[in-house]
Protein backbone atom coordinates (compact mmCIF):
# COMPACT_ATOMS: atom_id res chain seq x y z
CA UNK A 1 0.00 0.00 0.00
CA UNK A 2 1.19 3.41 -0.93
CA UNK A 3 1.33 6.07 1.70
CA UNK A 4 -0.17 9.36 0.66
CA UNK A 5 1.62 12.59 1.38
CA UNK A 6 -1.51 14.50 2.16
CA UNK A 7 -3.24 14.09 5.45
CA UNK A 8 -0.76 11.44 6.58
CA UNK A 9 -0.37 12.93 10.05
CA UNK A 10 -3.88 14.11 10.72
CA UNK A 11 -6.16 12.02 8.59
CA UNK A 12 -9.85 12.95 8.68
CA UNK A 13 -11.63 9.98 10.18
CA UNK A 14 -14.02 8.97 7.42
CA UNK A 15 -11.61 8.41 4.56
CA UNK A 16 -9.66 5.43 3.44
CA UNK A 17 -6.92 6.89 1.31
CA UNK A 18 -6.37 3.71 -0.67
CA UNK A 19 -9.72 4.10 -2.37
CA UNK A 20 -8.55 7.26 -4.12
CA UNK A 21 -5.59 5.34 -5.54
CA UNK A 22 -7.83 2.83 -7.35
CA UNK A 23 -8.64 5.29 -10.17
CA UNK A 24 -8.07 4.07 -13.75
CA UNK A 25 -8.38 7.59 -15.19
CA UNK A 26 -11.39 6.53 -17.30
CA UNK A 27 -12.87 10.08 -17.28
CA UNK A 28 -16.46 9.05 -16.47
CA UNK A 29 -16.37 11.50 -13.57
CA UNK A 30 -15.14 14.49 -15.55
CA UNK A 31 -17.54 13.62 -18.37
CA UNK A 32 -20.52 14.00 -16.06
CA UNK A 33 -19.16 16.83 -13.89
CA UNK A 34 -21.30 19.96 -14.38
CA UNK A 35 -18.45 22.21 -13.25
CA UNK A 36 -15.88 20.67 -15.60
CA UNK A 37 -18.28 21.09 -18.51
CA UNK A 38 -18.24 24.86 -17.95
CA UNK A 39 -14.49 25.14 -17.39
CA UNK A 40 -14.50 24.67 -13.58
CA UNK A 41 -12.85 21.71 -11.81
CA UNK A 42 -11.75 18.44 -13.44
CA UNK A 43 -12.32 15.66 -10.88
CA UNK A 44 -10.30 13.10 -12.83
CA UNK A 45 -7.29 15.37 -12.73
CA UNK A 46 -7.63 15.94 -8.97
CA UNK A 47 -7.63 12.17 -8.39
CA UNK A 48 -4.63 11.73 -10.72
CA UNK A 49 -2.65 14.39 -8.87
CA UNK A 50 -3.50 12.85 -5.54
CA UNK A 51 -2.43 9.37 -6.67
CA UNK A 52 0.83 10.86 -7.96
CA UNK A 53 1.42 12.60 -4.62
CA UNK A 54 1.30 16.09 -6.13
CA UNK A 55 -2.19 17.24 -5.11
CA UNK A 56 -2.13 20.81 -3.82
CA UNK A 57 -4.66 21.47 -1.01
CA UNK A 58 -4.22 25.22 -1.49
CA UNK A 59 -5.30 25.05 -5.16
CA UNK A 60 -8.24 27.44 -5.60
CA UNK A 61 -9.82 25.14 -8.20
CA UNK A 62 -10.89 22.76 -5.40
CA UNK A 63 -13.62 25.26 -4.46
CA UNK A 64 -15.24 25.06 -7.92
CA UNK A 65 -16.94 21.76 -7.04
CA UNK A 66 -20.64 22.02 -6.09
CA UNK A 67 -20.58 18.72 -4.18
CA UNK A 68 -23.33 17.37 -6.45
CA UNK A 69 -21.71 13.90 -6.28
CA UNK A 70 -22.43 13.11 -9.94
CA UNK A 71 -18.81 11.91 -10.18
CA UNK A 72 -19.34 9.30 -7.48
CA UNK A 73 -22.46 8.05 -9.21
CA UNK A 74 -20.68 7.36 -12.49
CA UNK A 75 -17.45 5.91 -11.08
CA UNK A 76 -17.21 2.16 -11.69
CA UNK A 77 -14.50 1.78 -9.05
CA UNK A 78 -16.17 3.69 -6.22
CA UNK A 79 -13.39 6.27 -6.03
CA UNK A 80 -15.79 9.12 -5.17
CA UNK A 81 -13.77 12.16 -6.31
CA UNK A 82 -15.96 14.69 -4.43
CA UNK A 83 -14.91 13.09 -1.15
CA UNK A 84 -11.26 13.52 -2.11
CA UNK A 85 -11.96 17.16 -3.00
CA UNK A 86 -13.59 17.61 0.40
CA UNK A 87 -10.60 16.05 2.12
CA UNK A 88 -8.17 18.31 0.27
CA UNK A 89 -10.29 21.36 1.12
CA UNK A 90 -9.98 20.51 4.81
CA UNK A 91 -6.21 20.42 4.50
CA UNK A 92 -6.20 23.72 2.64
CA UNK A 93 -8.62 25.44 5.00
CA UNK A 94 -6.36 24.84 7.97
CA UNK A 95 -3.54 26.55 6.11
CA UNK A 96 -5.61 29.55 5.05
CA UNK A 97 -7.00 28.75 1.59
CA UNK A 98 -10.70 28.73 2.50
CA UNK A 99 -12.59 31.24 0.28
CA UNK A 100 -13.86 34.38 1.95
CA UNK A 101 -17.55 33.45 1.58
CA UNK A 102 -17.10 30.14 3.41
CA UNK A 103 -14.96 31.87 6.05
CA UNK A 104 -17.79 34.30 6.72
CA UNK A 105 -20.21 31.40 6.92
CA UNK A 106 -17.93 29.59 9.37
CA UNK A 107 -17.66 32.68 11.58
CA UNK A 108 -21.42 33.20 11.58
CA UNK A 109 -22.00 29.54 12.41
CA UNK A 110 -19.56 29.63 15.31
CA UNK A 111 -21.10 32.85 16.62
CA UNK A 112 -24.82 32.11 16.16
CA UNK A 113 -25.19 28.42 15.28
CA UNK A 114 -26.71 29.39 11.91
CA UNK A 115 -25.20 29.76 8.44
CA UNK A 116 -27.44 32.56 7.22
CA UNK A 117 -28.07 35.81 9.06
CA UNK A 118 -31.51 36.98 10.07
CA UNK A 119 -32.03 40.38 8.43
CA UNK A 120 -34.56 43.18 8.43
CA UNK A 121 -36.27 41.52 5.48
CA UNK A 122 -36.47 38.25 7.45
CA UNK A 123 -38.27 40.06 10.26
CA UNK A 124 -40.58 41.88 7.84
CA UNK A 125 -41.71 38.78 5.92
CA UNK A 126 -42.04 36.65 9.07
CA UNK A 127 -44.21 39.32 10.65
CA UNK A 128 -46.36 39.74 7.54
CA UNK A 129 -46.94 35.99 7.38
CA UNK A 130 -47.70 35.63 11.07
CA UNK A 131 -44.60 33.51 11.74
CA UNK A 132 -42.86 33.81 15.13
CA UNK A 133 -39.70 35.90 15.34
CA UNK A 134 -36.45 33.96 15.03
CA UNK A 135 -34.68 33.60 18.34
CA UNK A 136 -31.59 31.44 18.72
CA UNK A 137 -31.45 30.09 22.25
CA UNK A 138 -28.30 30.77 24.27
CA UNK A 139 -27.75 27.11 25.11
CA UNK A 140 -27.54 26.15 21.42
CA UNK A 141 -25.04 28.92 20.74
CA UNK A 142 -22.91 27.67 23.67
CA UNK A 143 -23.12 24.06 22.45
CA UNK A 144 -22.02 25.00 18.93
CA UNK A 145 -19.10 27.06 20.27
CA UNK A 146 -17.99 24.06 22.32
CA UNK A 147 -18.32 21.67 19.37
CA UNK A 148 -16.30 24.01 17.13
CA UNK A 149 -13.56 24.28 19.75
CA UNK A 150 -13.27 20.48 19.94
CA UNK A 151 -13.30 19.87 16.18
CA UNK A 152 -11.66 21.01 12.94
CA UNK A 153 -13.78 24.11 12.41
CA UNK A 154 -12.04 25.68 15.39
CA UNK A 155 -8.74 25.16 13.56
CA UNK A 156 -9.72 26.64 10.18
CA UNK A 157 -7.54 29.66 9.54
CA UNK A 158 -9.81 32.69 9.28
CA UNK A 159 -8.86 36.19 8.18
CA UNK B 1 -43.32 7.24 12.71
CA UNK B 2 -42.54 7.25 16.41
CA UNK B 3 -44.22 9.69 18.81
CA UNK B 4 -44.28 12.29 16.07
CA UNK B 5 -41.65 14.42 14.41
CA UNK B 6 -39.54 17.44 15.02
CA UNK B 7 -39.53 19.86 12.13
CA UNK B 8 -36.00 20.94 11.26
CA UNK B 9 -36.33 24.15 9.25
CA UNK B 10 -32.61 24.61 8.57
CA UNK B 11 -31.13 28.09 8.03
CA UNK B 12 -32.06 29.25 4.54
CA UNK B 13 -35.82 28.78 4.86
CA UNK B 14 -36.48 30.61 8.16
CA UNK B 15 -34.06 33.47 7.39
CA UNK B 16 -34.43 34.13 3.67
CA UNK B 17 -37.47 32.17 2.50
CA UNK B 18 -39.99 32.29 5.37
CA UNK B 19 -42.83 31.79 2.89
CA UNK B 20 -41.58 28.25 2.29
CA UNK B 21 -41.80 27.68 6.05
CA UNK B 22 -45.32 29.06 6.09
CA UNK B 23 -46.58 26.84 3.26
CA UNK B 24 -44.73 23.80 4.63
CA UNK B 25 -46.31 24.17 8.05
CA UNK B 26 -49.72 24.50 6.41
CA UNK B 27 -49.21 21.30 4.39
CA UNK B 28 -47.79 19.33 7.34
CA UNK B 29 -50.73 20.43 9.43
CA UNK B 30 -53.26 19.48 6.75
CA UNK B 31 -51.65 16.06 6.50
CA UNK B 32 -52.29 15.61 10.22
CA UNK B 33 -48.59 15.26 11.08
CA UNK B 34 -47.46 16.23 14.55
CA UNK B 35 -44.24 18.18 13.88
CA UNK B 36 -43.22 21.01 16.21
CA UNK B 37 -39.91 22.81 15.72
CA UNK B 38 -36.80 20.89 16.78
CA UNK B 39 -35.61 22.38 20.07
CA UNK B 40 -31.95 23.43 20.04
CA UNK B 41 -31.78 23.50 16.25
CA UNK B 42 -28.58 24.82 14.66
CA UNK B 43 -27.28 24.82 11.09
CA UNK B 44 -26.82 21.25 9.79
CA UNK B 45 -23.28 22.23 8.69
CA UNK B 46 -24.38 22.41 5.08
CA UNK B 47 -22.74 19.83 2.81
CA UNK B 48 -21.43 22.17 0.10
CA UNK B 49 -19.09 24.52 1.97
CA UNK B 50 -19.03 24.25 5.74
CA UNK B 51 -18.96 20.46 5.94
CA UNK B 52 -16.08 20.27 3.46
CA UNK B 53 -13.84 22.43 5.64
CA UNK B 54 -14.57 20.54 8.86
CA UNK B 55 -16.05 17.08 8.59
CA UNK B 56 -15.84 16.20 12.26
CA UNK B 57 -17.65 19.45 13.14
CA UNK B 58 -20.44 18.33 10.82
CA UNK B 59 -20.65 14.88 12.40
CA UNK B 60 -20.84 16.16 15.97
CA UNK B 61 -23.26 18.98 15.12
CA UNK B 62 -25.71 16.67 13.36
CA UNK B 63 -25.31 13.99 16.05
CA UNK B 64 -26.21 16.61 18.67
CA UNK B 65 -29.56 17.30 16.99
CA UNK B 66 -30.24 13.63 16.28
CA UNK B 67 -29.55 12.92 19.96
CA UNK B 68 -32.10 15.57 20.99
CA UNK B 69 -34.76 13.98 18.73
CA UNK B 70 -33.79 10.52 19.94
CA UNK B 71 -34.03 11.57 23.60
CA UNK B 72 -37.55 12.88 22.97
CA UNK B 73 -38.63 9.85 20.93
CA UNK B 74 -39.26 11.84 17.76
CA UNK B 75 -38.19 11.62 14.13
CA UNK B 76 -36.61 14.52 12.24
CA UNK B 77 -38.41 16.08 9.30
CA UNK B 78 -36.32 18.29 6.99
CA UNK B 79 -37.43 20.79 4.35
CA UNK B 80 -34.10 21.09 2.55
CA UNK B 81 -32.01 18.75 0.40
CA UNK B 82 -28.80 19.98 2.02
CA UNK B 83 -30.08 19.40 5.55
CA UNK B 84 -31.43 16.02 4.51
CA UNK B 85 -28.07 14.86 3.10
CA UNK B 86 -26.26 16.21 6.16
CA UNK B 87 -28.45 14.18 8.51
CA UNK B 88 -28.66 10.98 6.44
CA UNK B 89 -24.95 10.88 5.64
CA UNK B 90 -24.01 11.55 9.27
CA UNK B 91 -26.20 8.61 10.36
CA UNK B 92 -24.51 6.51 7.69
CA UNK B 93 -20.94 7.27 8.79
CA UNK B 94 -21.84 7.05 12.49
CA UNK B 95 -22.80 3.41 12.12
CA UNK B 96 -19.10 2.79 12.69
CA UNK B 97 -18.65 2.43 16.45
CA UNK B 98 -15.26 4.13 16.49
CA UNK B 99 -16.70 7.29 14.94
CA UNK B 100 -19.83 7.23 17.10
CA UNK B 101 -17.63 6.92 20.21
CA UNK B 102 -15.56 9.96 19.18
CA UNK B 103 -18.69 11.99 18.54
CA UNK B 104 -20.17 10.91 21.88
CA UNK B 105 -17.02 12.03 23.72
CA UNK B 106 -17.91 15.59 22.70
CA UNK B 107 -21.67 15.17 23.15
CA UNK B 108 -21.09 13.87 26.66
CA UNK B 109 -19.83 17.34 27.61
CA UNK B 110 -23.20 18.83 26.70
CA UNK B 111 -25.23 16.09 28.32
CA UNK B 112 -26.28 14.19 25.20
CA UNK B 113 -25.67 10.78 23.66
CA UNK B 114 -26.20 9.62 20.09
CA UNK B 115 -27.36 6.01 19.77
CA UNK B 116 -28.59 5.90 16.18
CA UNK B 117 -32.19 5.07 16.95
CA UNK B 118 -33.84 7.88 15.02
CA UNK B 119 -35.37 8.38 11.61
CA UNK B 120 -34.83 11.30 9.24
CA UNK B 121 -37.24 12.25 6.49
CA UNK B 122 -37.47 14.87 3.78
CA UNK B 123 -40.81 16.56 3.10
CA UNK B 124 -40.74 15.02 -0.41
CA UNK B 125 -40.53 11.58 1.16
CA UNK B 126 -43.23 12.37 3.71
CA UNK B 127 -45.70 13.61 1.10
CA UNK B 128 -44.95 10.82 -1.37
CA UNK B 129 -45.37 8.15 1.30
CA UNK B 130 -48.89 9.42 1.88
CA UNK B 131 -49.75 7.85 -1.47
CA UNK B 132 -51.91 8.99 -4.35
CA UNK B 133 -55.31 8.32 -2.84
CA UNK B 134 -54.73 10.10 0.46
CA UNK B 135 -53.01 13.05 -1.16
CA UNK B 136 -55.78 13.49 -3.76
CA UNK B 137 -58.31 13.43 -0.93
CA UNK B 138 -56.65 16.55 0.52
CA UNK B 139 -56.79 18.46 -2.78
CA UNK B 140 -59.59 20.98 -3.01
CA UNK B 141 -58.36 23.54 -5.55
CA UNK B 142 -57.72 23.05 -9.26
CA UNK B 143 -54.03 23.60 -10.09
CA UNK B 144 -54.15 22.07 -13.58
CA UNK B 145 -52.88 25.38 -15.01
CA UNK B 146 -49.55 24.71 -13.28
CA UNK B 147 -47.30 22.90 -15.77
CA UNK B 148 -44.15 21.83 -13.99
CA UNK B 149 -40.62 20.83 -14.88
CA UNK B 150 -39.64 18.78 -11.80
CA UNK B 151 -36.14 19.48 -10.46
CA UNK B 152 -35.46 17.04 -7.62
CA UNK B 153 -32.04 18.48 -6.75
CA UNK B 154 -28.88 16.55 -5.99
CA UNK B 155 -28.96 15.89 -2.29
CA UNK B 156 -32.04 13.69 -2.00
CA UNK B 157 -30.60 11.31 -4.60
CA UNK B 158 -26.79 11.49 -4.62
CA UNK B 159 -24.53 9.93 -3.44
CA UNK B 160 -26.37 6.61 -3.62
CA UNK B 161 -25.71 3.83 -1.13
CA UNK B 162 -25.98 5.91 2.05
CA UNK B 163 -29.74 5.68 2.54
CA UNK B 164 -31.13 8.68 0.65
CA UNK B 165 -34.78 8.23 -0.26
CA UNK B 166 -34.69 8.94 -4.02
CA UNK B 167 -32.85 7.07 -6.80
CA UNK B 168 -29.98 8.73 -8.71
CA UNK B 169 -31.30 7.98 -12.20
CA UNK B 170 -34.80 8.89 -13.43
CA UNK B 171 -36.26 9.98 -10.07
CA UNK B 172 -40.06 10.08 -10.10
CA UNK B 173 -41.23 10.96 -6.58
CA UNK B 174 -41.49 14.69 -7.26
CA UNK B 175 -43.34 14.17 -10.56
CA UNK B 176 -45.72 11.78 -8.77
CA UNK B 177 -46.48 14.35 -6.09
CA UNK B 178 -47.08 17.03 -8.74
CA UNK B 179 -49.45 14.75 -10.66
CA UNK B 180 -51.36 13.72 -7.54
CA UNK B 181 -51.80 17.37 -6.56
CA UNK B 182 -53.45 18.00 -9.94
CA UNK B 183 -50.63 19.82 -11.74
CA UNK B 184 -49.39 18.80 -15.19
CA UNK B 185 -45.85 17.43 -15.56
CA UNK B 186 -44.21 18.64 -18.77
CA UNK B 187 -40.65 17.41 -18.34
CA UNK B 188 -39.10 14.13 -17.27
CA UNK B 189 -35.90 14.02 -15.22
CA UNK B 190 -33.46 11.36 -16.41
CA UNK B 191 -29.98 12.29 -15.19
CA UNK B 192 -30.75 14.96 -12.57
CA UNK B 193 -28.45 17.92 -13.04
CA UNK B 194 -26.95 20.32 -10.53
CA UNK B 195 -28.39 23.87 -10.50
CA UNK B 196 -24.93 25.36 -9.91
CA UNK B 197 -25.95 26.93 -6.59
CA UNK B 198 -23.01 25.35 -4.77
CA UNK B 199 -20.46 27.65 -6.42
CA UNK B 200 -22.59 30.81 -6.60
CA UNK B 201 -20.56 32.49 -3.85
CA UNK B 202 -17.23 31.34 -5.34
CA UNK B 203 -17.54 31.90 -9.10
CA UNK B 204 -20.71 33.57 -10.25
CA UNK B 205 -20.01 33.13 -13.96
CA UNK B 206 -19.44 29.39 -13.59
CA UNK B 207 -22.55 29.08 -11.44
CA UNK B 208 -24.67 30.94 -14.00
CA UNK B 209 -23.44 28.77 -16.87
CA UNK B 210 -24.41 25.64 -14.95
CA UNK B 211 -27.79 27.15 -14.17
CA UNK B 212 -28.47 28.12 -17.78
CA UNK B 213 -27.85 24.60 -19.00
CA UNK B 214 -30.51 23.27 -16.64
CA UNK B 215 -33.12 26.01 -17.05
CA UNK B 216 -32.71 26.07 -20.84
CA UNK B 217 -34.01 22.51 -20.96
CA UNK B 218 -36.90 23.24 -18.64
CA UNK B 219 -37.85 26.31 -20.65
CA UNK B 220 -37.84 24.24 -23.85
CA UNK B 221 -40.15 21.60 -22.34
CA UNK B 222 -43.18 23.92 -22.37
CA UNK B 223 -43.47 23.98 -18.58
CA UNK B 224 -44.60 27.26 -17.03
CA UNK B 225 -42.66 26.72 -13.82
CA UNK B 226 -39.92 24.68 -12.18
CA UNK B 227 -40.91 22.56 -9.18
CA UNK B 228 -38.29 21.72 -6.56
CA UNK B 229 -38.14 20.30 -3.03
CA UNK B 230 -34.85 22.14 -2.32
CA UNK B 231 -34.65 25.73 -1.01
CA UNK B 232 -31.09 26.15 -2.33
CA UNK B 233 -32.16 25.20 -5.86
CA UNK B 234 -35.22 27.42 -5.34
CA UNK B 235 -32.99 30.40 -4.51
CA UNK B 236 -30.67 29.76 -7.42
CA UNK B 237 -33.63 29.57 -9.84
CA UNK B 238 -35.50 32.54 -8.40
CA UNK B 239 -32.56 34.91 -7.91
CA UNK B 240 -30.10 34.18 -10.70
CA UNK B 241 -32.00 32.81 -13.64
CA UNK B 242 -32.02 34.60 -17.02
CA UNK B 243 -34.82 32.59 -18.69
CA UNK B 244 -37.39 33.98 -16.26
CA UNK B 245 -39.13 30.65 -15.63
CA UNK B 246 -40.97 30.89 -12.26
CA UNK B 247 -40.14 28.36 -9.57
CA UNK B 248 -42.33 26.69 -6.96
CA UNK B 249 -41.15 24.90 -3.85
CA UNK B 250 -42.97 21.60 -3.23
CA UNK B 251 -45.04 22.91 -0.31
CA UNK B 252 -46.19 25.94 -2.30
CA UNK B 253 -47.79 23.78 -4.98
CA UNK B 254 -49.31 21.48 -2.36
CA UNK B 255 -50.63 24.35 -0.26
CA UNK B 256 -52.22 25.90 -3.37
CA UNK B 257 -53.84 22.56 -4.23
CA UNK B 258 -55.07 22.17 -0.66
CA UNK B 259 -56.76 25.54 -0.88
CA UNK B 260 -54.42 27.63 1.28
CA UNK B 261 -55.08 31.39 1.27
CA UNK B 262 -52.63 33.56 -0.68
CA UNK B 263 -51.03 35.01 2.46
CA UNK B 264 -50.04 31.51 3.61
CA UNK B 265 -48.41 30.58 0.30
CA UNK B 266 -46.67 33.92 -0.26
CA UNK B 267 -46.11 33.78 -4.02
CA UNK B 268 -45.84 37.59 -3.95
CA UNK B 269 -42.37 37.28 -2.39
CA UNK B 270 -40.93 35.48 -5.44
CA UNK B 271 -38.56 37.53 -7.61
CA UNK B 272 -39.85 35.82 -10.75
CA UNK B 273 -43.60 36.26 -10.66
CA UNK B 274 -45.76 33.22 -11.34
CA UNK B 275 -48.14 33.62 -14.26
CA UNK B 276 -50.93 31.20 -13.50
Amino acid sequence: MRKSRIGADDKPMRFEDERFLMCHQCSQCSGVCPSERQGGINPREIVMRYAAGIADPSDGVLWLCTMCHSCAERCQLDVRPAELISMLRQEGAEKGSCPRSFQEEAKLFMRTGLSFPSTGLTKKIRKEMGLPELVQDARTVEDIALIASKTRLGRVRLE
Amino acid sequence: MSDGSYLFRGCLIPTRLPYLESSSKYVIDRMGIDAKDLPGASCCVEPIGLKTIAEDTWMVTVARMLAIAERDGRDVLTLCNGCYLSFVEAMHVLRTKERADKVNEVLDQIGLEYKGDVKVRHILDLVHSLGEERLRALVSTDVSMVHVAPHTGCHVLRPSGIGLVEIPYAPRMLADVATWSGARVDHSEEWPECCGGGVSSIDETLSSKMLERVTGRYKGSGANCILTPCPFCFSQFDLRQKEGLPVLYISELLAMAMGAPANVVGLKYHRIRTNF
